[in-house]
């Protein structure tokens, strides 16, 4: 056996000596705090803090994940403290970056996410369980998950019901058409859940107004643009008989009252969703008779609240009933009366919130149909 | 040579045809179609989509595609509307300086996408598509998200001040659409898109600068861009990072159906004229005769399909990619 080979075996007998030394050795740490700190998981100190979601494109989500930014600062933190992972609609990115977090902090994490689409809220809910981390869920998740199946670390889920509000906001127009006149609805992309919801909201208010007709549903696809033309359409398939629009979002609303104006058409009475500050101002002009708001600051910082608490120990989520853990976040129809209060209340200031105070802003517990 | 001669003047008039029946098939099922104001408001649909058409129409004509509409026209909506307000926020002060301004900035950034697909080699498809992210980027960057409303009455007489019936903004849309006539057939430039469409080698070979003509091409689109969102900004009000969304859709398919073949060297404005209303066309009747919106796509995709059979020249291509 030349000299090189057998240098070459016993460099190689050593290294694997030294291998499963430093093995053992490393497998002992890890084991460390198992040992001397059962329950060091349960109270985490100081948790990092990150929100998850598909990007600030929107109103919408801006005001969400300045909620969470609030929060953050609340605590004497800054708000680049919290990290945002953006999945950009991308489910295999939203969980890739939540368990990239969970890894980095080695689990020690309070995370609030949309998962994106909803069956992707149970790998992530799983993922955060596996790790120790904490997380909240928004909108996004199947029927059959609930986070008391999973245990503690899927904190809570918070959603916001369509069809409630969207039933107010349909009475509110039926009784500004007089309870009586013909009615057309501009929906959202089809399968979307909220889009159902809040038609059937307006389905719902109708059976108390049976002289309402309910002309057409049309959808929009919550875009401004598409709203102009499918209004346009509308004007001349129904003409005089449109005497109230009712629409799934904001966005539509705003694209409706544009093709009134076009046809120098005045006086049909709009209501919308979403109550962005555009649409409030609307609301204060007369250009539209309603919107609902369901204060996305608020759910965007108690979704990270929640999971920031359970994380420290604050509460055991466990030992909290179900309406605790999943439930919605809080809706209020705008009208002409109180535009100016409202504006004045949540647009022209920031609210400040108490985010200890969880459920102070529950809409109740989840309902499954 | 008498069947060959009528062939082709057929295949020419086709999409002509085409949208005639369409109207015929739509007031048969509801008469209302069938009237002044429904053709105006066909007419505002179509005039932003009409700028974007012919725009493309250009870069089709020379064989390359340009799919950066998207993100040009959210780009050029958001910073006309941010600079419509800077300078005064009306037409009556300095604010009608943004609107030269902004037809400048679309073709500057139109001719950075000509140069990107030019000189870097990268084929228009992707040169183009990326720019258009680019576009969509920075108009999220400068809204943050949010919306930004032009509410000048002045500036939205484009869609509420009418003569014939017909409001301002049309109008507009026809002017530039003569332009882009005069463009394609009465400069050498506009040859030159046909002669580089039909025919690379040989256009090169003649002595015409390719690239230049390529480079030019782009930045004349994206100055038609840019008129494109100042109508769409007239037509709703505001511009945001979505304002482009559905363009790109709308506007190949109208250059397709209007009988403008993607391999290039053949069709004209006109023909993106015709495709654009066949599509606006369809769009309403379907609402107009009461089609439930689940059946709509599928049948606009279905017509679609029936317009570019009719109306394009199929024999004489031996591939098809």
């Amino acid at each position: 056996m030349s000299t090189f080979i057998k240098d070459f075996i016993e460099k190689e007998t050593i290294n694997r000596r030294n291998f499963l030394l430093a093995t053992a050795t490393g497998l002992g740490a890890a084991a460390m705090p198992g040992v001397f700190g059962g329950g060091a998981a349960l109270a985490a100190e100081n948790p990092a803090l990150a929100w998850s979601y598909r990007d600030r494109a929107s109103a919408y989500w801006n005001a969400i994940v300045s909620g969470g930014e609030d929060f953050t600062v609340s605590l004497g933190k800054t708000a680049a403290d919290m990290t945002s992972l953006i999945n950009e609609g991308s489910s295999e990115k939203s969980l890739a970056d939540i368990k990239a977090f969970l890894a980095k902090n080695s689990g020690n994490c309070a995370i609030a996410c949309d998962a994106n689409d909803s069956p992707n809220a149970r790998p992530v809910a799983e993922a955060c369980k596996e790790a120790g981390g904490y997380v909240t869920t928004i909108w996004n998740k199947t029927d059959d998950l609930h986070p008391w199946d999973i245990g503690d670390n899927y904190v809570a889920h918070l959603s916001w019901s369509g069809e409630k509000p969207s039933e107010e906001a349909a009475r509110v127009l039926f009784k500004a058409m007089g309870g009586k006149g013909g009615v057309v609805h501009l929906g959202g992309i089809p399968a979307n859940i909220p889009a159902i919801e809040r038609l059937q909201g307006l389905k719902n208010a109708l059976v108390d107004f049976p002289e309402i007709e309910l002309l057409d549903v049309q959808s929009a696809d919550w875009d401004t643009q598409k709203a102009t033309e499918l209004m346009a359409s509308f004007i001349t398939r129904y003409g005089d008989k449109i005497t109230g629009v009712h629409c799934a979002n904001d966005n539509i609303a705003y694209g409706v009252i544009e093709a009134f104006k076009a046809e120098g058409i005045t006086g049909v009475p709009i209501v919308a969703f979403d109550g962005n500050p555009e649409a409030v101002q609307m609301v204060i002009d007369g250009a539209l008779l309603a919107t609902v708001f369901t204060n996305p600051r608020w759910g965007g910082g108690i979704a990270l609240s929640l999971a920031y608490h359970a994380a420290i120990g604050t509460f055991k989520p466990s030992e909290e009933p179900n309406e605790h853990r999943e439930f919605y976040g809080p809706s209020i129809v705008v009208t002409h009366d109180d535009a100016m209060d409202f504006k004045a209340k949540y647009m022209d200031s920031t609210p400040v919130y108490d985010w200890k105070d969880l459920w102070g802003q529950s809409a109740g517990g989840i309902v499954y149909k | 040579m008498t069947r060959h001669f009528s062939r082709k003047t057929l295949l020419k008039w086709a999409p002509l045809l085409v949208l005639l029946v369409l109207v015929v098939f739509f007031t048969a099922i509801n008469p209302a179609f069938f009237s002044l104001r429904n053709f105006a408001r066909i007419a505002i649909t179509s005039s932003p989509a009409l700028m974007v058409a012919i725009g493309v129409t250009f870069i089709i004509i020379m064989g390359s595609i340009d799919l950066s509409m998207e993100g040009a026209i959210s780009f050029s909506a958001v910073v006309f509307a941010f600079m419509f307000k800077f300078l005064g926020g009306t037409l009556d002060s300095w604010g009608w300086l943004a609107l030269p301004l902004i037809v400048l900035c679309g073709a500057v950034f139109g001719w950075v996408n000509g140069m990107i697909h030019v000189r870097l080699r990268i084929p228009s498809f992707m040169a183009s598509l990326a720019m258009g992210f680019v576009g969509t980027g920075a108009a999220i960057l400068l809204t943050g998200g949010n919306i930004v409303k032009v509410d000048d009455e002045l500036f939205r007489g484009l869609l509420t001040v009418r003569y014939f019936g017909f409001p301002i903004m049309v109008y507009v849309a026809v002017f530039f659409l003569l332009v882009g006539a005069f463009v394609q057939s009465y400069t050498p430039l506009g040859r030159n898109f046909y002669a580089v469409g039909g025919g690379e080698d040989l256009a090169h070979a003649s002595g015409v600068k390719v690239r230049r003509v390529r480079v030019m091409g782009f930045a004349i689109a994206g100055a038609y861009y840019a008129i494109a969102a100042i109508l769409a900004v007239g037509k709703i009000g505001q511009a945001e990072s979505v304002s482009g969304a559905n363009f790109m859709f709308i506007s190949i398919t109208s250059v397709v159906v209007g009988g403008v073949a993607l391999w290039g060297g053949t069709g004209g404005v006109w023909n993106a004229l015709v495709g654009v209303l066949i599509v606006s066309v369809i769009n309403n009747g379907m609402v107009v005769i009461g089609l439930p919106d689940f059946i709509q796509d599928g049948m606009l995709g279905l017509l679609v399909i029936i317009a570019v059979v009719l109306s394009t020249d199929r024999r004489s291509i031996q591939v098809v990619k």
